[in-house]
């Protein structure tokens, strides 16, 4: 399949807009962590590459709708909707406060989010219901799911799976955030998904897996054009909890962080 | 013939989909062969299967891309299995859906406690925002489908199985706030107030029985009823509810509370557990939901003491 955005010409300068683009949102999720409230710091940080690239393709303004289904990475999206020009405030100063729509799982009030999320599972349908409704209306355009590997332990998922399969939605995309953790622990250890890639392509899915980190990847990947497509896409994206903050990286225990700004002005000077 | 409520659902919306293009209906495995949108628009009738949740959602993300989607599967998939789906969707995205939830009450009989629900009211009644319709009979069924598809705002619309009922109301009349089905000329006499479909038939046959004025209420939602209980209380001051429901989350308690200067008592389903076989009125009979029911209510308000009540009847 042939991609269909113009932005920043060739693979590098599209990686290298969006690599910048994740360095900026880096900083500004370590800054809601060192806020009164602290935030989901460690899934955040694993998902914001997938983010800004999906957010690239969906600022292209063909119909593409990006759901964060595993809305505790509320911090992520805020700073990854901001580096995209989608949201022009700086979320960070006013993230968990009084009065202002930042809360630690997003709704409909923060521009550029249409769907809330953070009760597991369904932004998975909302992407499935978007995707329809363009296909419905013989319209381009992607219903982009972005979901944790601890999410899919929810039955929401495996049901729109089924649905999205049986409909043949073609245009609905599932990404999978596989940082390996969940709120107690290690996937691994709590409910854990052999055969992941596998799973996908028994609903009928095409699969694919990807360096979750890889912006030259992601930006292809989410650039593909899926209109003639019949079969809904699955991307896993395989990315470490905590990525680019050396302090947290790779550990469970940054699941939910709360720091001073001492720290976090350390964590941000090492960000990588 | 008058058709039940879910066949005059599917008709009405049929018909109205032939004007509007945004009209879209979903099942969840439970429509039926032959569903006429499906016959007449295959191209926006979508069977997802047996997903209630994942069907409620989609209609959400199918009402932010412009379209209109009436979704439907028996109420207690939809009230109780889809809630947090319908809390999300029609609470608080304000989704332009309509949930249509036949096998409401215990109209699903012999089919056991699974197929049962006494407690929709209740949970739809707390999500801010969403119009609860509980229609009688054919007329009302496609009156309530008709005003849902225009005013575009979320709707819960419960009916029973396949059972029909004729309307208080003319084929293509628009809805009354209260249907003032009989009113005795004495205000202080006891005033009956039905609601749903078999709440409405032991209404109709407790007002021939006894003279009681009978208010009947399509419309259930804290805003249609705090309007309902305005105009209730410039007529009577004491009123029985009807409603095949428990009696925590349902009508008669919150009339009681929109009604604190009258006298409020509901002959409801109780706390039972619908468990046994029979049909749709043994099962209500069971549970204390019938006519002696209703006539002892009426009595106790009326003189203070209840009439005659058989073993397993009740005045809650």
């Amino acid at each position: 399949m042939t991609a269909v955005l113009d932005g920043p010409t060739g693979t590098e300068a599209l990686a290298a807009t969006l690599a910048e683009r994740a360095l900026q949102a880096r900083r500004l999720v370590v800054d809601m962590a060192a806020s009164e409230r602290g935030c989901h710091l460690g899934g955040s940080l694993s998902v914001l590459d997938i983010l800004i690239a999906a957010l690239h393709r969906a600022a292209a303004d063909d119909g593409t709708e990006v759901v964060l289904s595993k809305g505790h990475a509320a911090a992520g999206l805020y700073a990854a909707l901001h580096v995209s020009g989608m949201l022009p405030e700086n979320p960070a100063p006013l993230y968990g406060r009084a009065g202002q729509p930042y809360t630690g799982h997003p709704g409909p009030k923060v521009p550029g989010v249409r769907f809330p999320t953070g009760s597991l599972g369904h932004g998975v349908p909302y992407a499935a219901g978007w995707a329809l409704a363009r296909r419905l209306g013989g319209q381009r355009g992607l219903g982009i799911a972005v979901a944790g590997d601890g999410e899919l332990q929810e039955g929401l998922v495996w049901e729109t799976c089924q649905v999205a399969a049986a409909q043949e939605l073609g245009n609905f995309v599932l990404v999978v955030d596989r940082n390996g953790g969940q709120n107690d622990g290690l996937v691994a250890d709590i409910s854990p998904l052999p055969h992941l890639t596998e799973r996908f392509a028994a609903f009928g899915f095409e699969v694919a897996e990807v360096d979750g980190h890889d912006p030259a990847a992601l930006g292809e990947l989410f650039a593909t054009d899926r209109s003639a497509a019949r079969s809904p896409l699955a991307v896993v994206a395989h990315t470490v909890k905590g990525k680019g903050v050396p302090a947290v990286e790779g550990k469970a225990g940054s699941h939910y962080v709360t720091i001073d700004a001492t720290r976090a002005a350390k964590w941000k000077r090492a960000i990588r | 013939m008058t058709l039940s409520g879910r066949d005059a659902y599917r008709d009405e919306l049929t018909t109205l989909a032939a004007e509007d293009t945004a009209l879209v209906c979903l099942e969840a495995d439970l429509g039926g062969k032959n569903h006429p949108f499906q016959t007449a628009y295959p191209e926006r009738f979508f069977n997802l299967g047996i997903a209630e949740g994942a069907m409620v959602d989609m209609a959400a993300g199918l009402a932010a891309g412009g379209y209109k989607p009436f979704v439907s599967t028996f109420a207690p998939f939809a009230a109780l299995r889809a809630a947090e789906s319908l809390k999300l969707a029609l609470g608080y995205l304000n989704a332009g859906i309509t949930v249509v939830a036949p096998y409401a009450g215990v109209s699903g009989a012999w089919f056991g406690t699974t197929h049962h629900c006494l407690e929709d009211f209740a949970v739809l009644r707390s999500v801010p925002g969403v119009t609860i319709a509980a229609p009688y009979g054919e007329a009302e069924m496609r009156a309530v489908v008709r005003s849902a598809v225009r005013d575009g705002r979320p709707h819960y619309i419960r009916t029973g199985r396949n059972a029909a009922y004729e309307s208080l109301i003319p084929d293509g009349a628009e809805l009354p706030l209260v249907t003032w089905e009989f009113e005795a000329a004495d205000p202080e006499d006891v005033c009956l107030v039905s609601v749903g479909e078999e709440g409405t038939r032991l209404a109709l046959e407790a007002r021939s029985a006894t003279g009681a004025s009978h208010a009947h209420l399509v419309y259930v939602d804290h805003e249609h009823l705090a309007g309902a209980a305005a105009e209730l209380a410039a007529r009577h001051t004491r009123f029985v509810v009807v409603e095949e429901h428990r009696g925590q989350g349902g009508v008669a308690e919150a009339l009681a509370l929109l009604l604190p200067r009258c006298e409020v008592t509901g002959v409801n389903a109780g706390h039972d557990w619908p468990a046994e076989g029979g049909d749709h009125h043994e099962v209500m009979a069971r549970l204390g939901f019938d006519l002696p029911a209703v006539l002892s209510a009426v009595a106790l308000l009326r003189t203070g003491a209840p009439g005659p009540v058989p073993a397993g009847s009740g005045v809650r």
